[in-house]
């Protein structure tokens, strides 16, 4: 972005004063040569190309509106409150969505779900990506002993199995942790947990990523010139190798949204998960088992929702390893 | 290398010691065993003093470990519970090949655990072969015919295949394939279990019983894996020695299948060596759903159970497999990677 | 740009198919008629009359179970799985009929002070053994095998799961081999529902017990080859299925079907999807919200009481619990407060009913019947304000001198149990009471009070869970003075700190009842205190609910011994 408009308007400008003076016409070098582009800006014309992160991008986009705005319609006293007389009725004009196995309304149920259910995604999310930078970085940039243990503790990690941990954990942590208060909503303290297991079981993949890379960028003469001027090791893995490997790790985190909210799911399943009464959108799935056949609006609405979601992340973060892939010589 | 190879050994021992205290004391947090037994009803005051003794489960955690590792032979156990201990132990720990007996059935943990694992390898290899096989031809065609129709197609159909849960889509069609076949009078697969109890263990019948786990199982893996192998057969593609291998007039098989694939097989290789000892684990969910008489349920069912002998017995099998894959991975892909050099 | 938008338009027609498969899927759950009639005990299928086939096709019945037994082995198990297959290959000396009354099965009558098995004051009871009765290996059943159970039982050798009742026996003895004499040290009230659930094989185990000196590891606990039952077992390959093959030795009527099968099955969904393609004839423990869809594909339901009911338990030690639980007048306000007949006629179409007392599956100690508190919020709300509870902040939450009515509420994780949790909440919240609720796992819920288990350490104000006496007899021991558990003494059942002089006199007082007329006006005085008292609120009935195929007949069941009359179930093409 270093004033390109400009730039091209001096060199037009240029060209067509060239044009005037000598009648004929000669393409100067600045001409034939457009200033290069920067990783910026490089990777976004790449994205605009991939239709399908477009898609995913807007249709996220959506979702979150859905999800975040819907409670400014729908308020969370008439989410929870419970009838048990019109317990699971389908789909009509006063609950658009069907009634739950209380006499809950499913559409505000999902929204105040998808609430969850992204928070979920999100934070879990920040949690994998610090622990995983920070193990990685430190095991690849120092290499040797620090190396050596990092990588053993992380292969510990990887050797347990990530099943036994969220149950382990889930049970553990189970009803220890009291309601939360939080942007005016009451959540059960369960979400904090399944935040914490989720962003404590997914960090090695992240790490061993973030060591490749630092392993193979430390050798780069930049690495070395900025050694020979005295910058400090901090400085050179944040300030010098981090933004370099910036790609692999926007990607990696993108895609652990997605993991995240199907890893909820997942626990959900099991019985572990976020208990009811809050609801996520991993926890309304895990309660329509019983009733797969006779109720399908039950699974069917948070199923959708939840499909599309984590399709349109996963479809984004395929734009986005397309567009920051170093390698790739397309324009 | 050799000295490599015998290093990572070495490390792996405090490793596998490491895991297993973590574990052990992970293991005391899930539960207790002689809470319920089981049964409907809290167990009572009596018999639950009696069983916690008689189960070894009065001693503090660390005697508790140690009896597991290494066995009480050498010390004595108070049988009748009269305070004094009198007669010898008959365990002889983990170090020495006894894995235990388990809290829930009394059976010894091997015997238990040697039921499981054939019909888990089962499972998991059927899905891991046809997900290897799958992948590699839906990668390898996308690669190849990037942006084309069948692309699109494909490329829609993984990212749904991976970004729905997978209990869903095995009860969706355990449900259709299974109920609503039958209820339309189409042809049918059987519900849950490994073979009908009727016909016997016949081979025609667990893969019948097969076909609908197995599927559920792979399309999420298939579907990642497909597009792994896609994009690392995008860069192997683009490499100048392709082009360079084109412009010599190769033939197109030639060019994709000798010079592309194997260099693309490379980290394929890789993940699929990492993914292998965890076949050992089973897959709980699936297990679950269909009645699997797999590792996976082993572990569900017996962590419900607080059943630490079987638990751990089968966490630290898979431990050791992981351990040894790791290190027989990393040293292929520096044997295949001349680039690659360990110190 | 064409190309990829055709990939976006298959995408959607997938989307579209899905909907309409799952339109397809089935009719929508149509609310089960009959909400006002009681759980009934199982009605008989009609007898059909099944021509002699000329071939005889081997008649094999599958049933499904939601657990696997742990083993198969009399005193080894606390499991109801493992409960029901005793019927199968071994008998109890009495067993108990679908109305739950006993009747002679290894014994020609049944003990009692008027034909002399039990003496006056009710301390030694004489048994008298059919002569006919042999194991699956001819050899007879004696009294040696009744004496050998019994010391087995008692062993400190032998991890049995529970002594009880035969630690209470001083002596058994056997005057001649078809006379088996109980002696009691007390007079044991207990002793018709309690004693004699399994026999023994003493000719198989004494001699493994002589040589290890236990019998925990001997292969008959858990492939008991021999049995004296109408069936025999088979195999059990673990975590698949077990089989158990007609005896063609048994003493009684023979077996009409040749095979049973049971097949383990952990997830309710699958069973019910099993049930519903005909994979199996019988599943057990089906939920309530399966019961139209079942029923719908043809299944038959059964309830069948069984001792259980759903109750809320109030906690009230004064240090630990919220203060306002020791005032009955908020107990009874909570009581009233919530709509439980709504729970029952809405979540279990009204299969179920709200028990009034502890005792609601024995009707006989139910006597004067007592009905449970109405559903009126609006005099529960009186009750709190003549507490003084009141709302003074207006916060919706009542409080009294700045403590504010938050009630913490705790039970396993489960669906049904959360649904209602959400239903409760709202409920109490219309009246001013805040359900701070805590859903904890099983395992970890029933923990000792030495392994810090909350609901032994009393932590939660209400604990929830699924109890009843000890069916089918009416003894309970839970509120005894002596049974709260200290650091001192941590053993103990009394979770609920309760220490109530007469209710502690009246329980230890029906135990040693062995007059059944005697024993019911104790019970029916420990009902009304319940009432009056409120230490207690019931919630739903939990009986035992299975689905029958229509293949199979004559099928009845009883609550304590589950299938008693196996040998007489028949199965139709």
């Amino acid at each position: 972005m270093r004033g390109w408009t400009r730039a091209s308007a001096t060199t037009k400008g240029m060209g067509i004063m060239e044009t005037t003076t000598s009648q004929i016409p000669t393409l100067t070098l600045d001409d034939l040569e457009t200033p290069p582009l920067s990783l910026s800006q490089l990777a976004w014309r790449r994205f605009k190309r991939h239709i399908p992160a477009i898609v995913g991008l807007v249709v996220l986009g959506l979702l979150v509106l859905y999800a975040m705005g819907g409670s400014l319609f729908i308020s969370e006293k008439y989410a929870n409150f419970n009838d048990t007389s019109i317990r699971l009725q389908s789909p009509s004009a006063a609950h658009p969505f069907g009634t739950d196995s209380i006499g809950r309304d499913v559409l505000a149920r999902t929204i105040y779900g998808g609430q969850i259910s992204l928070l979920i995604g999100l934070t879990a999310v920040v949690v994998e990506t610090l622990l995983g930078i920070l193990v990685g970085a430190l095991a690849g940039y120092y290499g040797g002993l620090v190396d050596s243990i990092l990588m053993r503790i992380t292969e510990a990690m990887l050797n347990i199995p990530e099943i036994f941990l969220l149950i382990v954990m889930a049970k553990y942590f189970g009803g220890k942790i009291p309601e939360v208060d939080l942007f005016g909503r009451t959540f059960s303290g369960s979400v904090i947990v399944i935040v914490l297991i989720i962003g404590l079981t997914s960090w090695m993949y992240l790490a061993r990523i973030v060591r490749a890379e630092f392993l193979s960028l430390k050798e780069n003469d930049f690495v070395l010139a900025a050694r020979a001027t005295g910058t400090s090791n901090f400085e050179i893995i944040f300030r010098h190798i981090m933004p370099n490997s910036i790609a692999p790790i926007l990607v990696s985190a993108t895609l652990g949204v997605a993991n995240a909210i199907l890893s909820e799911a997942y626990i959900s399943f099991l019985g572990l998960g976020v208990q009811p009464p809050t609801a996520t959108w991993g926890n309304m799935l895990d309660g329509a088992n019983n009733y797969l056949d006779s109720a399908p609006w039950l699974w069917f609405f948070p199923g959708i929702l939840l499909l599309l979601t984590v399709l349109s992340i996963n479809f984004l973060g395929d734009g986005l390893r397309d567009a920051l892939d170093p390698r790739s010589r397309a324009v | 290398m050799t000295r490599y190879i015998i290093r990572r050994l070495l490390q792996g021992i405090p490793l596998l010691f490491i895991i297993s205290v973590v574990l052990f004391a992970l293991m005391m947090s899930v539960g207790d065993p002689v809470a319920t037994m089981g049964g409907r009803r809290v167990t009572r005051a009596d018999d639950y003093e009696r069983l916690k003794r008689q189960l070894g489960l009065d001693k503090p955690i660390y005697v508790q470990y140690i009896y597991w590792l290494a066995g009480n032979t050498w010390t004595k156990t108070d049988l009748n519970g009269d305070g004094i201990a009198e007669t010898p132990g008959k365990r002889l720990g983990i170090l020495r090949g006894d894995f235990g007996i388990s809290l829930v059935d009394r059976m010894p943990v091997m015997q238990v655990i040697g039921e499981r694992i054939p019909n888990t390898l089962i499972l998991m290899l059927a899905g891991e072969l046809i997900v290897i096989l799958g992948a590699l031809i839906v990668g390898v065609y996308s690669a190849i015919r990037q942006y084309s129709v069948l692309d699109h197609v494909l490329t829609a159909l993984s990212f749904i295949g991976y970004s729905m849960p997978i209990f869903f889509i095995a009860l969706i069609s355990m449900f259709v394939f299974s109920v609503l076949f039958k209820k339309w009078g189409l042809p049918y697969l059987p519900t849950v279990g490994m073979f009908d109890p009727q016909a016997g263990k016949t081979i025609t019948q667990v893969i019948y019983h097969m076909i609908l786990p197995v599927i559920s199982m792979s399309v999420v893996s298939l579907a990642s894996y497909s597009r792994y192998i896609r994009s690392t057969m995008l860069d192997v593609l683009n490499q100048d020695y392709i082009r360079t291998a084109r412009s010599k007039g190769l033939p197109r098989r030639s060019v994709i299948f000798v010079h592309a694939l194997k260099n693309a097989s490379l980290p394929i290789a890789t993940i699929v060596g990492l993914d292998l000892p965890f076949l050992l684990g089973g897959a709980v969910v699936t297990e679950r759903i269909f009645a699997w008489p797999g590792m996976g349920r082993l572990f569900l069912d017996h962590v419900n159970r607080a059943d630490t002998p079987v638990v751990m017995g089968s966490l630290m099998l898979v431990a050791v497999a992981v351990i040894i894959f790791q290190i027989i991975t990393d040293v292929v892909y520096a044997w295949l990677d001349p680039r690659i050099r360990y110190d | 740009m064409i190309k990829k938008s055709v990939s976006y338009t298959l995408f959607a027609i997938f989307m579209a198919a899905s909907l309409v498969l799952s339109g397809c899927a089935g009719k929508v759950a149509t609310q089960v008629a009959g909400g006002d009639t009681p759980p009934m005990p199982p009605t008989t299928f009609p007898a059909t009359n099944v021509p002699a086939t000329t071939v005889p096709e081997k008649k094999v019945a599958t049933l499904i179970f939601t657990q696997e037994f742990d083993n198969l082995s009399p005193l080894y198990s606390d499991m109801w799985f493992v409960w029901t297959t005793w019927q199968m290959f071994d008998h109890w000396a009495w067993e108990f009929d679908s109305n739950n009354e006993p009747f002679p099965v290894l014994v020609t009558e049944i003990p009692s002070v008027a034909n002399g098995g039990v003496n006056a004051d009710g301390t030694v009871i004489t048994m008298h053994l059919r002569k006919d009765i042999k194991w699956s290996d001819n050899v007879p059943m004696t009294a040696e095998d009744f004496i050998f159970t019994w010391q087995m039982a008692v062993s400190p050798q032998n991890t049995v799961s529970t002594t009880y009742p035969y630690d209470v026996i001083s002596t058994v003895e056997a005057p001649d081999p078809q006379t088996v004499v109980v002696t009691f040290s007390e007079p044991f009230a207990p002793w018709l529902a309690n004693l004699w659930h399994g026999i023994l094989p003493a000719h198989i185990l004494s001699p493994i017990y002589q040589a290890d000196g236990t019998i925990d590891n001997a292969e008959w606990i858990k492939k008991p080859t021999v049995g004296c039952g109408p069936y025999n077992f088979a195999e059990w390959e673990t975590a698949s299925f077990a089989r158990f093959v007609r005896n063609d030795n048994y003493w009684g009527t023979p077996a009409k079907i040749d095979e049973i099968f049971i097949r383990f099955v952990p997830d309710d969904a699958s069973q019910t999807a099993a049930l519903k393609a005909g994979d199996a004839d019988m599943g057990t423990f089906i939920a309530y919200s399966d019961v139209p869809g079942l029923q719908d594909a043809g299944l038959k339901i059964v309830i069948e009481p069984s001792g259980y009911n759903e109750f809320m338990f109030f906690t009230l030690n004064p240090e630990k619990n919220n203060p306002a639980l020791q005032d009955v007048r908020v107990r009874k306000a909570i009581a009233l407060a919530i709509n439980r007949d709504g729970i029952n006629t809405d979540l279990h179409f009204g299969l179920t009913k709200t028990p009034a007392s502890f005792w609601d599956a024995l009707p006989y100690y139910n006597n004067p019947a007592l009905s449970p508190y109405p559903f009126d919020p609006a005099q529960a709300k009186s009750l709190l304000d003549a507490a003084g509870w009141i709302d003074s902040d207006g916060d919706g939450i009542r409080d009294k001198d700045g403590v504010k009515l938050e009630i913490s509420h705790a039970t396993t994780i489960r669906e049904d149990r959360q649904d209602v949790q959400a239903v409760m909440q709202q409920d109490l919240a219309d009246v001013g009471i805040k359900l701070d609720v805590n859903p904890v796992d099983d395992t970890l819920f029933f923990a000792s009070y030495a392994d810090n288990g909350p609901a032994a350490r009393g932590e939660f104000d209400i604990q929830e869970w699924s109890d009843g006496p000890l069916f089918p007899d009416p003894d309970i021991y839970y509120w005894l003075c002596d049974q709260i558990p200290t650091d001192a003494s941590p053993v103990g059942d009394n979770w609920f700190y309760i220490c109530d002089e007469q209710l502690d006199s009246l329980i230890k007082l029906q135990s040693t009842q062995v007059d059944p007329i005697a024993r019911q006006a104790t019970i029916s005085q420990i009902n009304q205190l319940f009432y009056d008292k409120v230490y207690i609120i019931g919630m739903w009935q939990d009986p035992d609910v299975y689905a029958l195929g229509s293949r199979l007949q004559n099928v009845k069941f009883s609550g304590v011994t589950m299938f008693y009359n196996i040998a007489e179930w028949d199965l139709v093409p």
